[in-house]
This record gives structure tokens, C-alpha cells and sequence, in this order.
């Protein structure tokens, strides 16, 4: 690659971009007219919505806090006034930082109309309330596998390494760990099942390692075909083993640590201080892999040969080792991540992680390729994911099936590059030679 | 340092690359290698730079016998080399790309910055090599990128730096610039190995000049030598560096462009306005800095890209809004600026490159059907007419040196019936041999009575081949004079200093 074809793909970029923030305002325009019409002038003009804060499961929170009632139809039409505000400034100003971040307090306002035009009741008495503390909890376990996910992604892809195999490798982890959790069933099983399910996750990467490096095949391809066969090999352990052998697919829960103190705090208590070990374990990954790519001389190589291979090469670093190592342990985060999944799912079951995996890889473009970015989009996927599945007991008009496509849907656009993407690692899925 | 390789052989198969190279370089000196494009210069540069290894022969320093497993080891003793595409990541910052590799670390394994920079500040103060270690390396100009590989090497204490091909990407500034800096090393105590093709760079700069031919060591030469001389030894034989051309005699005019306005990529006007024509028999040789829009407007007469407002017109033809097959049909040749993305397909063999532009037409194809005979026949006249050094018409084109490449896209462009040529940037990255090659057949087609518009950068080009000059700056044409005009009037008119009214 000589250097104007960098300049030009620069170039290329910056008006490419000045398009996605068009594109990102209209989006926040259509979310702010459609919260205005439907979920505001939609909603009768005595309907109210409660939100409600109380724990469902924590029996000795020590404190409790009232529900939240509001007008459905005033309240939705001022969000929805606040989100037509915001796109249109974002659609006149172009302005070149915190695009994102306006985008994401949109996103947060209009899922909060769309949960009071959900919960909305006619007339004077109280029926249903959302449950806010229900709603994070709830999301905190989709959110914490596609940050598993999503931290695997960037391990990988940062070496320039294309890991479409997270789906597989949650597979794998979540069998293996549902496994070992079943067979050994003490306090320490799930210690086991994370270790196991990262060496299952480590040795799917290791495949894919090996493929892409060593017979420089294509990585998507490979990727998908060891997703495709490790759903099928799933389904007939699951099948030979499972089905027959009760006692290996237990299904019983990662248990919550809860941490002294912190997890008697309104709301952020039982959402963050009152989690399993996996939640926490993901805390501290997303610190390390941020602080050893960032920070590291480690990083520092990982990235450079993510995006300029020869030239790492040419300073005596070993492109290809890296490159094994980092997909590697992008398989095992990936593997633990499967357990997390089983962990708060229960017993193992036939393509429950629902192409995850996927979802955790668009977390990872949205997030930019940080491990804090891939957090912040996680969080977004995964409420979406978990609200999917609980709108329905609402008072929705919508299928549940239609629901459900929409993280999916999310996803497409992400992908598509339609919205928050940015220069990925510049080798990144592309075979290295060494000459 | 003192370098001395000894019978260096490579092979590559039945090919020999390098066959028997010994050289010396000393402590201070500037050697330069002086070879062709494909003599091997590369090789040796890579064997030297343990990236390679050398079937036979031994690499000494200072005396001693040494072997490089891999060019990190050759970093380390002391040999730094400045890579002829940067071997730079451009969304690191100057620090983080002087430091990979060597990093200095902190705790955990940190690297430490605050001593990275300060160790760049010094050794750009040393120097004299200045340059933000903060800054992009992506939003350095091409100079300054090339100034932070230099830098790179010097702070991992190389001894011997290797520029390989380092003016190719440069402005005439640029260039100049970084003489001073090689000649600064030099007196600094360093070796430096300077390979190169061209000969006046060799000229103003080197102690002394080896010439590698086909692998093998030719001959040393003084930089005194002329540049006759040089050339013929580096060729292998005499070579013509003007290119004779018969009386100017402009026919008819064949092509318009009137009032022509193309945006670029980012929708920036980049031809504004633009309006010239060409008669038969005439080259109007397009000069100017590049990046002044004569991509965008090359691409617009190409029919690669949408033309805003304005007129292009051939023999009376608007085509305007044709496509690329469209402007072909109607009798246009295009020789492109980038040869390997928009004049090739690098994985087809010769023979399919050399029919690109017509497949579909008698005699190559009838009825949807590619006619094989008619096309192999078709290769075996033109790789003979046009001396395309190839080992089959049937290898990739991909396998051809660059020169050889170019060959095939000029053989196919000319040995059809043309009504206009344009090339851009014709004998970039070419060597001497391939150059004179490309000029004469140019001048020949004028000759022949045919029109032709040649862009380049090269202000050499643009003497040897203009019957007009035109000058392009910041979208518009600044001025067209006649062939006798001098550097300095067609530099102002390129830095828009001046303008020249018709």
C-alpha cells in the first residue's frame, strides 16, 4: 500500500462521515416523530404509566422508593419534542464530536416512551407498572455475554484477525460449562466450567488461528463454517449425551456474590453489586484488555500488527505469534462468555445463544473497536434483546416475533456501516505472507 | 560501520536474483546502487536486511561474519533501513512508530512515552531531523513521513541506513531536502546504501556507484562519470535519454474539453473551468504537482468519473457522459495513472490483459464465445512486437516487473486503431530502459498523425514529449506555452505564481 492510497482513503472517510451524521440525525428525527405521534398523541389523554424501582428477588434491600406515575400522552410528547430537537440540531449542525453520545441519550428516551406507552392504562386505577431495576437486571445478562463477545472481537481483530467464530465459541463454552458445572456441583463449579469453557473457546480459536494463519484461508469463511459445525456437534452431543444423561446438564444458576454494602444502594445495588461471578470477572477483562492494548507494549505490537504488518515485521516482531496469541485468547474471553450465557440461562440447549455471537461482533464495530466503546454499544444490544423478550406482557400490538427481529435489525445497520462505524484495524481479516 | 557482503547469491528456483554480489561500504560514505528495476537491488537490500536468506556468500560488519535470522536481528546490529513504502502505521503517532519494537517500559510492562519522546527530541536535535513525535503519522505530507522512518532508524542506533528507491515519492523540494540530510549523516560518520534509478540523483550524491545488472555486479562508476555512461553501463547498452521526434506538424483538431468542472471524492471542485484541445500529430503534455486535479480530470475524459459541467468532445463526438466502454469504442486509449488498479487485472495472464479493452469484439470473441486462437495470437505478435520480457503469454501479469506490466498496457492501447491517447503518469516508477521504451512509442503514434494528452508530474517527461505545455494548478490551467519555455517559467506557472493568458 503506498501512502496517497492512505491519503485518499482519508479523504474518502471524512465525507463518508459527514453522510453518517446526516443519516444519524435522521434516524433521531423518525425515532422523535414517531414518539411524538404513537407513543405520545397515540396514547389517550387520561392514560397513565408508573415505573416502579423495587428489586424483584432481593429480599433484604433496606430501602424502597415509590412508584413513578406520569400522563402518558405529555410526558411521551415531551421526550418525543426532545429527540426531534436533538436530530434536527445534529442534522443542521453537523457537528463533528458527541454524535454518539446525543444518539445514545435518544436511544435511552425513546426506550423510556416506548416503556410508559407499553405500561400505559385508561382511566384512574393503577394495573401494570414497568419495574426499572427488573428492566437492568433483566438486560445485564444479555449485555454481560455481548461484552464477552465483543472483548474477544477486538482481542482478535486488533491483530488483524476477523473472529466471526464467537458464536461457536459461546457454543462451546456454554456446553463444556454446563458440563463440568453438572458434573462437579459444588460451590466451586462454575470456577471450573469459566476455566473449561476458556480452554474449549481457546482451542475453537486455536482452529481458527490455524486456518487463517498458517493456510491463510479466509477468515469469514472459516469463522462461519466452525460456527456451523460446532452447532451441529452441539446437537448431537446434546442428543448422544444430554438428552440421555440428565445429570450433566443440570441447569443450575451461577449464584450471586453479593458485595457488602454496595449492593444495598438504590437500583445500582442489585444491578451492578449483586451479580454473579461472571459479571465481575467482566468488569475486571474489559479493564485489562483496555489497559493492556492501550498501555502495553504488548498492545502497542498487537495493534501495529493489526494494521501494518510488514512494517511490525520489519522491527523484528513476529506478526504471525501475535497473531496466534491474541486470537487465542479472543477464543477464550469468547468460551468464558459461553459459560456466563449458561450460567444465567440455565441447563444447555440447542442454538439458545440465538447468534449472540453475531450481535457481540456488530457491539464491537458500533464500540469502535474499544473495549469501552464495545461496553457502551453492548448495553444498548442488550436491552434491546432482553426488551424484545419482555414487552409482550405489555400492552403492545405488535408480535412477539417482530420483536425479536428488532437487535437484529440494529444489527444490519451497524454492520452496513450505516451508523458509528469507523476505520476498522487496517489489515484487519487480511491473510499475512510474510515475503 | 563497515559493510562488506561477499559473493551474495539468492535464488529463487531456476531464477538467479543475486549472483556473486560483493560489496563495500565504508564508514562516512555514500555508496549508491545503481541498477534497473528487477536487476536484483531489492533482493540484495532484503538478504542484507534478513528478510532473505542468501543461498551463499557472507554478510561481514566490520570484519565480522554475521547472519540475520530476521530483519529485527539486523536492526539491532546496526543497520537501519528507510523502506521505499514507508514501513510506517499510519494511525500511530511519530513516537509509537520510532519506538515499536524497541519500546521503553515502565510497570506492567507500560511503555513509557515520556521517555520515548524525550529520546526522539534528542536524536531529532542531533540530527537535525525535526519533527512533532505527537503528530499523526497520516497527516504528515510524504517528506516528513519519510524524515520519521529515518528518524526511526537513527534512534535504533543504526550505523549503515539503507534508502531504498527514497526519491520516488518525493516533490523536487523534498528531494533536495533530503540529500542534505543523507550528505549530513555521511559526515555524521554513517554509511549510507543508496539504491536507486536515477541518474542524477546518483550524480549529485554519491562517493561512490555500483551498477548491478540481471543480478550481477556490472562495474563501479564515479559520480563525475556522464550520465550517457551510466546509463548504458546500468541497461546494457547505449541508451538514448531524448527521444528523437519528427517536425511538429498539427493537423486537425481531434479533441475538445471546454469549460470542464469534475468533483472529487469528497465533492470538492478539482478540474475547475478547464479548456484545451489537441490536433492531430500533437502531444499537449500536461505538467503540474500532483494533486492539482489532473486525476479527477484524466478520470473524467476516461469516463471513470461524472463530469459536473462542460464539454468533452472527440472528433466531433460528445462524450461527455459516455462510459469507460463507451470512450474506448469511440476510438480513445487511456493509459492510466495507476497502472496495477485501473489498467490491469493482476491476477489474468498476459494474454488476457492484453485484450481487455475489446473483448467481446471479432476477432477475439464471436457469438459470447472468446475466441482462444485468435487471442493467443494476438499475445505472441505483441509480447514480440513490443519486447514484453515475460516467461509465458499465459503467466499472470502479476509475475511482470513494473516496467514489463506497463509494456502490456501501452502495447494494448497502441496496437489498436487510436484516434487519441491519454496517459497518465506514463513512466512512473519505470527505469531508464522501460522509459525510452514508453517515450519512443509515443512519439510514434504522434508521428503517425495521431493526438495525444500525457500527464505528468516529471518535468523531464514533460520536455521530452510536449509539442504544448500545459500547466494545471488548483484545478485550472495556469498557462500553455511552447516546449522552449524554461523550468523555471513552467515552475512558477506549477506554483501559480504566474498565468499565462492565451
Amino acid at each position: 500500500m503506498t501512502v496517497t492510497d492512505v491519503d485518499g482513503a482519508h479523504e474518502v472517510i471524512t465525507s463518508v462521515q459527514s453522510g453518517r451524521t446526516r443519516v444519524i440525525a435522521v434516524i433521531m428525527i423518525v425515532l422523535g416523530l414517531f414518539t411524538l405521534l404513537t407513543f405520545g398523541l397515540g396514547a389517550s389523554s387520561h392514560a397513565h404509566s408508573a415505573m416502579s424501582f423495587a428489586p424483584v428477588n432481593s429480599t433484604n434491600a433496606p430501602w424502597s422508593l415509590g412508584n413513578l406515575t406520569v400522563l402518558t400522552r405529555w410526558t411521551n410528547m415531551v421526550l418525543g419534542l426532545i429527540v426531534l430537537g436533538v436530530g434536527i440540531e445534529v442534522f443542521v449542525r453537523q457537528p463533528r464530536r458527541g454524535v454518539m453520545a446525543r444518539f445514545g441519550g435518544v436511544s435511552i428516551l425513546f426506550m423510556f416512551a416506548l416503556l410508559f406507552w407499553a405500561v400505559r392504562t385508561d382511566g384512574p386505577s393503577q394495573v401494570s407498572t414497568f419495574n426499572l431495576t427488573a428492566l437492568l437486571i433483566g438486560s445485564s445478562a444479555a449485555t454481560m455475554v455481548l461484552v464477552f463477545g465483543s472483548l474477544s472481537g477486538v482481542m482478535c481483530e486488533r491483530a488483524g484477525v476477523v473472529n466471526i467464530a464467537i458464536e461457536g465459541q459461546f457454543i462451546g463454552g456454554a456446553f463444556a460449562g454446563s458440563v463440568v458445572a453438572s458434573v462437579t456441583n459444588n460451590y466451586f463449579s462454575f470456577y471450573y466450567a469459566a476455566l473449561v469453557g476458556a480452554v474449549v473457546g481457546g482451542l475453537i480459536g486455536l482452529l481458527l488461528a490455524f486456518l487463517a494463519l498458517r493456510y491463510l484461508s479466509d477468515q469469514i469463511i472459516v469463522g462461519v463454517v466452525i460456527v456451523t459445525m460446532l452447532g451441529s456437534l452441539s446437537s448431537y452431543l446434546n442428543l448422544q449425551v444430554l438428552t440421555p444423561f440428565p445429570n450433566f446438564n443440570l441447569g443450575n444458576l451461577a449464584p450471586p456474590l453479593p458485595i457488602p454494602l454496595l449492593h444495598k444502594i438504590p437500583i445500582l445495588g442489585p444491578v451492578f453489586f449483586n451479580q454473579s461471578g461472571f459479571f465481575y470477572l467482566m468488569i475486571a477483562l474489559v479493564a485489562l484488555v483496555s489497559f493492556a492494548l492501550f498501555k502495553t507494549k504488548y498492545g502497542l505490537h498487537v495493534r501495529a500488527v493489526g494494521e501494518h504488518p510488514q512494517a511490525a515485521a520489519t522491527v523484528g516482531i513476529n506478526v504471525v505469534r501475535v497473531r496466534y496469541i491474541n486470537v487465542v485468547l479472543g477464543g477464550a474471553i469468547a468460551g468464558v462468555g459461553g459459560v456466563a450465557f449458561m450460567a444465567s440461562q440455565g441447563q444447555f440447549q440447542v442454538g439458545y445463544t440465538s447468534g449472540l455471537g453475531y450481535i457481540a461482533l456488530a457491539a464491537m464495530i458500533f464500540g469502535r473497536w474499544r473495549p469501552s466503546g464495545a461496553v457502551v454499544a453492548s448495553i444498548i444490544f442488550g436491552v434491546s434483546v432482553y426488551l424484545s423478550y419482555t414487552l409482550q406482557q405489555f400492552n403492545v400490538p405488535v408480535s412477539l416475533y417482530i420483536l425479536q427481529m428488532f437487535p437484529y435489525l440494529i444489527t444490519i445497520a451497524v454492520v452496513a456501516g450505516l451508523i458509528g462505524r469507523v476505520r476498522p484495524p487496517a489489515a484487519d481479516g487480511i491473510p499475512y505472507r510474510h515475503d | 560501520m563497515r559493510l562488506e557482503l561477499r559473493g551474495i547469491t539468492k535464488r529463487f528456483g531456476s531464477f538467479t536474483a543475486n549472483d556473486q554480489i560483493s560489496i563495500t561500504v565504508e564508514p562516512g560514505q555514500i555508496h549508491s546502487l545503481l541498477g534497473e528495476n528487477g536487476a536484483g537491488k531489492s533482493t540484495l537490500m532484503n538478504v542484507l536486511f534478513g528478510l532473505l536468506h542468501p543461498d551463499e556468500g557472507e554478510i561481514l560488519i566490520d570484519g565480522e561474519p554475521t547472519t540475520f535470522t530476521n530483519s529485527g536481528e539486523a536492526v539491532r546490529r546496526g543497520i537501519g533501513m528507510v523502506h521505499q513504502h514507508f514501513m510506517l502505521v499510519p494511525v500511530f503517532s511519530v513516537a509509537e512508530n520510532v519506538v515499536l519494537g524497541f519500546e521503553p517500559t515502565k510497570s506492567w510492562n507500560r511503555v513509557d512515552y515520556k521517555k520515548a519522546t524525550e529520546d526522539i527530541r534528542r536524536v531529532s536535535r542531533e540530527f537535525n531531523l525535526e519533527v512533532d513525535p505527537d503528530a499523526i503519522v497520516e497527516n504528515l505530507p510524504i517528506g516528513l513521513q519519510q524524515r520519521v522512518e529515518i528518524l526511526k532508524a537513527l534512534s535504533h542506533d543504526a550505523e549503515l541506513l539503507i534508502l531504498d528507491e527514497p526519491t520516488a515519492v518525493l516533490t523536487p523540494q523534498e528531494i533536495d531536502a533530503l540529500m542534505a540530510i543523507m550528505r549530513s549523516l555521511a559526515d555524521a560518520g554513517k554509511s549510507i546504501l543508496f539504491i536507486t534509478h536515477k541518474l542524477k540523483e546518483v550524480k549529485a550524491i554519491a562517493d561512490v556507484i555500483t551498477i548491478i545488472r540481471q543480478g550481477k555486479v556490472v562495474g563501479t562508476a564515479q559520480p563525475s562519470d556522464s550520465e550517457a555512461t551510466l546509463a548504458s553501463m546500468m541497461v546494457g547498452r547505449n541508451v538514448e535519454l531524448t527521444v528523437e521526434k519528427s517536425p511538429y506538424a498539427p493537423g486537425d483538431e481531434v479533441f475538445e474539453v471546454r469549460d470542464l468542472v469534475v468533483r472529487d471524492d469528497r465533492g470538492l471542485i478539482a478540474v475547475n473551468n478547464v479548456s484545451f484541445e489537441v490536433r492531430a500529430g500533437e502531444i499537449l503534455a500536461l505538467a503540474g504537482v500532483q494533486g492539482n486535479g489532473q486525476t479527477e480530470l484524466v478520470e473524467a475524459i476516461a469516463g471513470m468519473r461524472s463530469v459536473e459541467s462542460g464539454t468533452i468532445t472527440l472528433h466531433g463526438k460528445d462524450i461527455t457522459r459516455a462510459s469507460p466502454r463507451e470512450t474506448l469504442d469511440a476510438g480513445l486509449g487511456h493509459i492510466p495513472e495507476d497502472r496495477q488498479r485501473d489498467g490491469l487485472v493482476m491476477s489474468m495472464s498476459v494474454a488476457d490483459n492484453l485484450v481487455l479493452n475489446t473483448p467481446r469484439r471479432a476477432p477475439f470473441a464471436s457469438r459470447g464465445t472468446r475466441n482462444i486462437g485468435a487471442i493467443n495470437e494476438n499475445a505472441f505478435r505483441l509480447v514480440k512486437e513490443f519486447d514484453i520480457r515475460t516467461t509465458s503469454i499465459h503467466s499472470p501479469v502479476s509475475s511482470l516487473s513494473g516496467g514489463n506490466q506497463q509494456k502490456v498496457i501501452v502495447a494494448r492501447e497502441l496496437s489498436r486503431q487510436l484516434d487519441f491517447l491519454v496517459a497518465s503518469q506514463p513512466t512512473r516508477g519505470l527505469d531508464v530502459g522501460s522509459i525510452e521504451y514508453v517515450h519512443r512509442q509515443m512519439v510514434q503514434h504522434r508521428n503517425d498523425g495521431h493526438g495525444a494528452l500525457v500527464v505528468s508530474s516529471e518535468l523531464d517527461e514533460v520536455f521530452a514529449l510536449g509539442d504544448r505545455i500545459a500547466v494545471m494548478f488548483e484545478g485550472r490551467i495556469s498557462g500553455i506555452v511552447e516546449p522552449t519555455a524554461t523550468r523555471e517559467e513552467i515552475g512558477l506557472l506549477m506554483t501559480g505564481m504566474a498565468t499565462v493568458s492565451r
